[in-house]
């Protein structure tokens, strides 16, 4: 079977939720790196107060669409994308955007964990910093609430001064977590984040981020098609830099409709 | 599972043997040679070691004295020189390691690191002469301080550079997603992740500069007296050795290896300090 034809020839299938739902919605969706174009014209509507799973094989794009949305990517000179990314009425895309205040609404948490060289404490308090002074009572409160939410407050409460790096990999992926709640954004990204992690971390994981959905829209990328079943309320399915299925998780998982996302999720290929 | 036959596995631990002997006496031979340096000079310096050493001024021939103009020379000199090197190193390295990629100018910046990292310190010391000796017609501490922060600048620079490169990009990128800007994201996050490496790159610039002579011999010239004016000349450590180990004396002699003594524990001492001090820092 021939996977540039499949991508290419089929049209996407989309049952999306309604436009008044849509917190952040991509339209028409180029990505570049340098020369290489890596998504060709995607489309995603992301709904509020729900989890939405990009799945797909290695190099299909999924990542790099989830590094747009927080224009992550403007990190490195030669990346650029084209397209729009309205996320409450504005374009994330265009040139004026702030993207300190974007990120600060729009959080993300990377495949590997990522904690600050500094305590546990420190690492939620520096991103709170950056927005606003607070007080110590308040930060107390802040950080006690982040690290509830994520499922970690009982298990560092008594060590808050000592650093982040001395966690499991769990706990510091969790930890990545209350941080990037922290700030209260909207939008949580999420890259592969239980890659790394065993089973039970994952677990512990995954049972953070369902209860978090209520306020914070998730969108996570991942390998794990069981996790994608398991948590997510929308799933895109991905290949070759296009987005080929998007529908409920309910009824993508049981039956998909294209060829490509059958085989993907029947372990055809992958 | 394939069946490994008998002969091949007797020549596998031959040669692992082999190669693990190798190794071991590579390691023996530089252990050995620097336990025979230390072990020379504890023999020769520990005798001349006295109070004095620390108290008193360098002795004309056949009196009694110490080093103490040079002990504090040097410590003048290496701490500015220090100074200068730790703040500049570490700024240029920073500026190659994060915001030097595809940079035309890093580049440039980064080869003539290099050619200074390995450039002859007499050279280094003659262009100070030039620069900062000759013009205002008299040897200086600053000059002296100057060139030794001419010799450790590149080795701070580089260690620098390699040392936030070992950062993993996603620390970066999870600082900028909060909404940080890239400066704040390096001062507080990526330069307190790489601080053990940086006090190493202190500390191997302390170590370069700590002993060396030819740049001082044009620059400081040396200091029979105690000296605090740094826009005279100033004794230090090594090029009072120098002076004395030279010399036909045996008293001067043996304040020399007392020196060399003093010096190679200086170092030895600072790279034990600063890894503690890096080790404490990163468990805290």
């Amino acid at each position: 079977m021939n996977f540039e034809q499949t991508a290419t020839q089929q049209p996407t299938v989309m049952v999306a939720p309604d436009a008044a739902e849509r917190v952040l919605d991509v339209r028409g969706l180029d990505f570049f790196y340098g020369k290489h174009q890596a998504l060709h014209g995607v489309d995603l509507p992301v709904a509020r107060g729900k989890i939405t799973a990009l799945i797909g094989p290695s190099g299909c794009g999924k990542s790099t669409l989830l590094r747009t949305l927080n224009r992550i990517y403007d990190l490195y000179p030669g990346q650029r994308a084209q397209g729009d990314i309205h996320f409450n009425g504005e374009n994330v895309l265009a040139p004026g955007v702030d993207v300190t205040s974007l990120r600060a609404r729009i959080g993300m948490v990377f495949q590997r964990p990522t904690p600050f060289p500094m305590s546990i404490y420190e690492n939620i308090a520096f991103g709170v910093r950056l927005q606003r002074k607070v007080g110590r009572t308040e930060m107390d409160e802040i950080v006690e609430r982040a690290l509830g939410r994520a499922a970690l407050w009982d298990e560092v409460k008594d060590k808050l001064h000592q650093s982040g790096l001395g966690l499991s990999g769990g706990q510091q992926q969790r930890l990545c977590v209350a941080r990037g709640i922290a700030v209260e954004p909207e939008v949580l990204l999420l890259d592969e984040p239980a890659s790394a992690l065993d089973p039970l971390s994952t677990a512990k994981l995954e049972t953070a981020l369902l209860e978090l959905k209520d306020s914070v829209t998730i969108v996570i990328v991942t390998h794990n098609l069981q996790q994608a079943a398991r948590i997510s309320d929308y799933t895109g399915f991905m290949l070759m830099g296009r987005l080929v299925e998007f529908r409920p998780s309910s009824d993508a998982f049981v039956k998909p409709e294209t060829q490509a996302m059958r085989d993907y999720v029947t372990g055809r290929y992958g | 599972m394939a069946q490994v036959s008998g002969s091949r596995i007797v020549r596998r631990k031959l040669v692992n043997g082999f190669f693990v002997a190798l190794t071991s006496l590579a390691t023996l031979v530089a252990v050995g040679a620097l336990v025979l340096i230390l072990f020379s000079l504890f023999k020769n310096g520990i005798g001349g070691l006295h109070a004095s050493v620390f108290t008193q001024d360098q002795p004309p021939p056949g009196e009694a004295g110490g080093l103490r103009n040079a002990i504090v020379g040097s410590l003048l000199m290496c701490g500015g020189a220090m100074v200068l090197a730790v703040v500049v190193g570490i700024l240029a390295g920073t500026w190659l390691a994060e915001y030097g990629e595809g940079n035309r100018l890093a580049g440039v910046v980064r080869f003539l690191n290099d050619v200074l990292l390995s450039a002859p310190s007499i050279l280094i010391g003659l262009f100070v002469y030039e620069l900062l000796v000759r013009p205002f017609h008299g040897f200086s501490a600053y000059a002296g301080a100057v060139a030794l922060a001419l010799l450790a600048t590149p080795v701070v620079t580089r260690t620098t550079e390699d040392i936030l490169r070992l950062q993993p990009g996603a620390l970066r990128e999870a600082g900028m997603a909060l909404g940080a800007g890239r400066g704040l994201v390096i001062r507080s996050i990526i330069w307190k992740a790489s601080r053990t490496g940086l006090v190493t790159g202190g500390l191997l610039g302390f170590a370069r500069i700590s002993g060396e002579t030819a740049p001082l011999l044009f620059t400081s010239l040396g200091n029979p007296f105690l000296s605090f004016q740094l826009g005279q000349p100033m004794a230090a450590l090594p090029t009072t050795i120098f002076q004395f180990a030279l010399s036909a004396y045996d008293d001067w002699r043996q304040l020399a290896w007392a020196g060399a003594l003093i010096i190679a524990v200086a170092v030895l001492a600072t790279n034990i300090i600063g890894r503690a001090l890096a080790r404490g820092s990163a468990h805290k």
